[in-house]
């Protein structure tokens, strides 16, 4: 039962490679660069290089700006397979970060107008980044095994939850500015070797759970944190997700793949619809575990007493 | 001459000759400073103490009761170590006496070791050779001489002699003294004022030099009382009336009656009668009655009457100013522009200017502790000089719900302030991220020798580039970069440090920072740098290395 399509917006971070082996159709949003004016999202380092995009932004956060796909998009890219009578399964990043779900809804409604028997279905994933597009690629290897588009619809309602992230966000200005993140002002700015560790809440957005003094002692808490809440590690992709720090990202990975072997560990580019967003400093783990508490109670513990262990 | 006893007068009086004594020499007592960086000279901070102390005390006979006060204000102008040590002697030596209206022999014997008891339960980890061990040896080794017929005179010559002794034997038991050539300025400055107590049992009385504002006491700001203001507090009015035996004066006087009186304008009344002298406290709205009725018994001595609408409006004020209700609030002491809008853009609630020596009382801790509202607070003093202080403030407030987080310098402060988690509800758990922000903060810092110095191996000219790590000079030399890079070098566990925070001082140019990153990243390609222009005034680097 393989006629219904995955379809989600650039804020997945999978790249060309990802998108075809998962069959995972994407729906470009924009990007506003300086000197360059309104461009479609991107996946792929073209014109110019990671470190030379994320140096540049931190440079001059004010000149670059993001928007997901408009109405018009969206039903521009339902309708040629609505057409062919596929059903559609379109996730979209985070509502709590991103109006991409409200558009998708409004272009859902036009196009069941024109179309009544049409099926599409909207989910929140209530993630961004690799985070997201992890569970993109859970959804389509459930596909690939035959399960059916309502099958694979409850599997991303019930488990949204259980998608992690173990990373530390360690120049919060980004995710600050942008309204991103609830926090005083003692979390602007890059904290010099101070790495907050956050998680996934359940209203879609990360809050930090704890801060550890120095990478060694992140890594520490979050070795432990990953063990803590991570299930059947050996039968699972993690993703790492990196802006602008691929030597910590790499290190990571080490560790990881030491510590829980798992089928495969790919470090993961943030492109810049989410990067714009979120600024150099992100490096996380994403994997599938425990469900997230509903008010990070229990992570919240679990990070405290990791903290408190790596002193 | 012979005095067995002497009560709250002669002893105020002494305590005034002490300072006054003292301030003669501060100079000499802070020279005998022997750090050559100038945060906290000791004499300077004796003054203070002292000075809040004699500024606050109230005069009375009472012995204990006069000591009692002196006690209460030197706590609270307790400024640098010395200056808690010496508040906390004398805080044990007015427990001694709380009960005697007149010291004789065995009362003082028995405060001059009480006074010492309190003052090294005030420490820590107590140092021999300091102020501590003077006052100690200085009565034990006199205490059995002293009997129901010695006189206050012989006491204190026995004790300043026992002390000078073991002041001179300072050197021997703190090698820092010995190396330097010096004896210890806080027992120095001790001996000063017991020696002024004693010039003035002998009638040496020292010119009272006049003593610097005390920050308690801030000015009123006339004001707030202005056009518009209502009128309902009445006047706060004090004088001594004279009565006079002249037949134009009304002869007969009973207090009682005298207070029934006054009771028509005004309240608040305390009236005391010492012989033909009547001394009048009321509150009243019409104090030209007061001055009226009193009138016909005498004449006026002395008179002071404030706007009480002025006081009321400004504590007014202060209430208004009090922050929002907070679950935690974080109290820093700093010193440069840059260092204080960073510390109050990282959240920190009251930021208190340390000033060029950083030496805050307690007293401004105490005031910053009524400033805000919240369930815990906690106090990042930055420097080793005034965590003292810091912790007697606390002791003072009777708060349970205060804790030091014992930061020594900005950069421990900067990273116990980067640990907070201002959105968790953990309190508990907020602070401990902040207490472990300061764990393995290497500190150095460098500036300009401003005296000479001798000690081991270091030594160092008047104005030499000097680096220090922690509070220990480590490297001397001509040139600023070196004296840094040698330092870092010899932090243990350099090799384990990620992490590099430097605070450029006020004085410093900019430029200086590229030279400084550019040998030091080459050094430690793997640590990161951050510059923060902390316009700070003594130090002309403070870095942090976490």
């Amino acid at each position: 039962m393989k006629d219904y399509i995955l379809m989600a917006d650039a804020g997945c971070d999978l790249s060309a490679e990802f998108q075809e082996k998962y069959d995972i159709k994407i729906i470009n949003g924009h990007l506003v660069l300086p000197g360059k004016g309104d461009v479609p999202t991107f996946m792929e380092w073209k014109d110019v290089s990671r470190e030379q995009f994320y140096a540049e932004l931190k440079k001059n956060p004010n000149d670059y700006a993001t928007a997901p796909p408009n109405l018009t998009e969206y039903e521009t890219a339902f309708e040629p397979y609505i057409k062919e009578g596929k059903a559609i399964i379109c996730v979209t990043i985070s509502s709590a970060i991103s109006g991409a779900l409200d558009f998708a809804t409004t272009a859902r409604k036009n196009i069941l107008a024109k179309y009544p028997d049409a099926k599409i279905k909207l989910i929140d994933s209530l993630r961004f980044g690799p985070g997201f597009g992890l569970m993109l690629v859970h959804a389509s290897m459930l596909r690939a095994d035959g399960k059916s588009f309502e099958e694979v619809v409850k599997y991303l309602e019930e488990n949204r939850n259980r998608f992690h992230q173990a990373g530390w966000l360690d120049d919060l200005s980004f995710v600050a500015k942008k309204g991103r993140i609830t926090h005083p002002k003692a979390f602007f700015g890059q904290l010099a070797g101070i790495k907050p560790i956050g998680e996934f809440d359940a209203g879609g957005l990360t809050t930090v759970l704890g801060k550890a003094k120095g990478a060694k002692a992140a890594y520490s808490v979050l070795m432990k944190y990953i063990e803590a809440t991570i299930e059947d590690p050996e039968d699972q992709y993690i993703f790492i997700a990196q802006t602008s720090r691929y030597p910590q990202a790499e290190a990571y990975k080490k560790m990881i793949e030491e510590q829980f072997n798992p089928k495969a560990v790919y470090i993961i580019d943030v492109f810049p619809f989410c990067g714009i967003n979120i600024g150099p400093g992100l490096m996380a783990a994403y994997y599938v575990g425990k469900p997230i508490s509903e008010d990070l109670s229990a992570e919240r513990a679990l990070i405290e007493q990791f903290i408190a262990e790596a002193k | 001459m012979s005095t067995k006893r002497i009560n709250g007068i002669h002893l105020e009086k002494m305590i005034k000759n002490g300072l006054a004594n003292l301030q003669q020499h501060e100079e000499e007592a802070n020279r005998l400073n022997v750090f050559p960086v100038p945060d906290g000279d000791t004499g300077t901070n004796m003054v203070l103490t002292l000075g809040n102390g004699v500024r606050y005390a109230k005069s009375s006979d009472d012995a204990g009761a006069y000591l009692r006060s002196l006690s209460d204000g030197m706590l609270l102008g307790a400024r640098g170590n010395s200056g808690v040590i010496l508040s906390q002697f004398f805080r044990g030596f007015a427990a001694e006496l709380a009960r005697s209206p007149i010291i004789g022999p065995g009362e003082l014997r028995n405060g001059l070791i009480r006074g010492y008891r309190a003052a090294y339960e005030a420490v820590v980890h107590p140092v021999e050779g300091t102020i501590l061990s003077v006052v100690r040896e200085g009565i034990e080794h006199i205490r059995t001489q002293i009997t129901r017929n010695s006189s206050i005179e012989s006491i204190l010559s026995m004790y300043i002699a026992e002390m000078r002794k073991t002041l001179s034997f300072t050197p021997e038991m703190l090698s820092v003294l010995k190396e330097a050539g010096v004896v210890d300025s806080g027992a120095y400055g001790f001996i000063l004022i017991a020696e002024g107590m004693l010039k003035c049992l002998y009638g040496e009385v020292i010119d009272p030099k006049e003593l610097p504002q005390p920050y308690t006491d801030a000015p009123v700001d006339l004001s707030l009382f202005n056009e518009n203001s209502e009128f309902a507090d009445g006047y706060c009015t004090e004088f001594i009336l004279q009565r006079l035996v002249n037949s134009r004066y009304q002869q007969e006087f009973n207090k009682e009656d005298f207070i029934s009186e006054l009771r028509f304008f005004g309240n608040s009344i305390a009236v005391i009668v010492d012989g033909m002298r009547v001394k009048v406290h009321i509150h009243t709205l019409y104090p030209s009655k007061v001055i009226a009725f009193a009138q016909q018994y005498g004449e006026f001595l002395t008179f002071k009457m404030e706007n009480m609408q002025v006081q009321h409006n400004e504590h007014d004020r202060i209430v208004e100013q009090k922050k929002e209700h907070k679950p935690l609030a974080v109290i820093a002491v700093v010193n440069g522009e840059g260092l204080k809008t960073l510390f109050s853009n990282f959240g920190c609630d009251i930021v208190i200017d340390g000033g060029t020596t950083m030496n805050t009382s307690s007293a401004e801790f105490l005031e910053a502790f009524d400033k805000v509202d919240a369930d815990a607070i906690v106090v990042l003093p930055n420097n080793p000089n005034i965590i003292l202080a810091a912790r007697q403030a606390v002791e003072l407030s009777k708060r349970r719900d205060i804790t030091v987080v014992e930061s020594k310098s900005a950069a421990q402060g900067y990273f116990a302030m980067a640990m907070d988690i201002p959105d968790s509800d953990d309190v508990k758990f907020r602070i401990s991220q902040m207490q472990s922000g300061i764990d393995n903060i290497a500190t150095v810092s460098q500036t300009v020798a401003s005296r000479d110095y001798s000690y081991h191996e270091i030594s160092c000219r008047k104005g030499d580039e000097i680096a220090l790590l922690d509070s220990e000079i480590v490297s001397v030399g001509s040139d600023y970069v070196k004296t840094i890079v040698d330092t870092i070098a010899v932090i243990p566990d350099i090799d384990d440090k990620e992490t590099c925070v430097l605070f450029r001082g006020r004085d410093v140019p900019e430029e200086r920072e590229e030279e400084l990153y550019e040998l030091l990243s080459s050094l430690y390609p793997m640590m990161d740098f951050e510059f923060i222009d902390g316009g700070q005034e003594i130090y002309h680097w403070i870095i942090g290395l976490a």
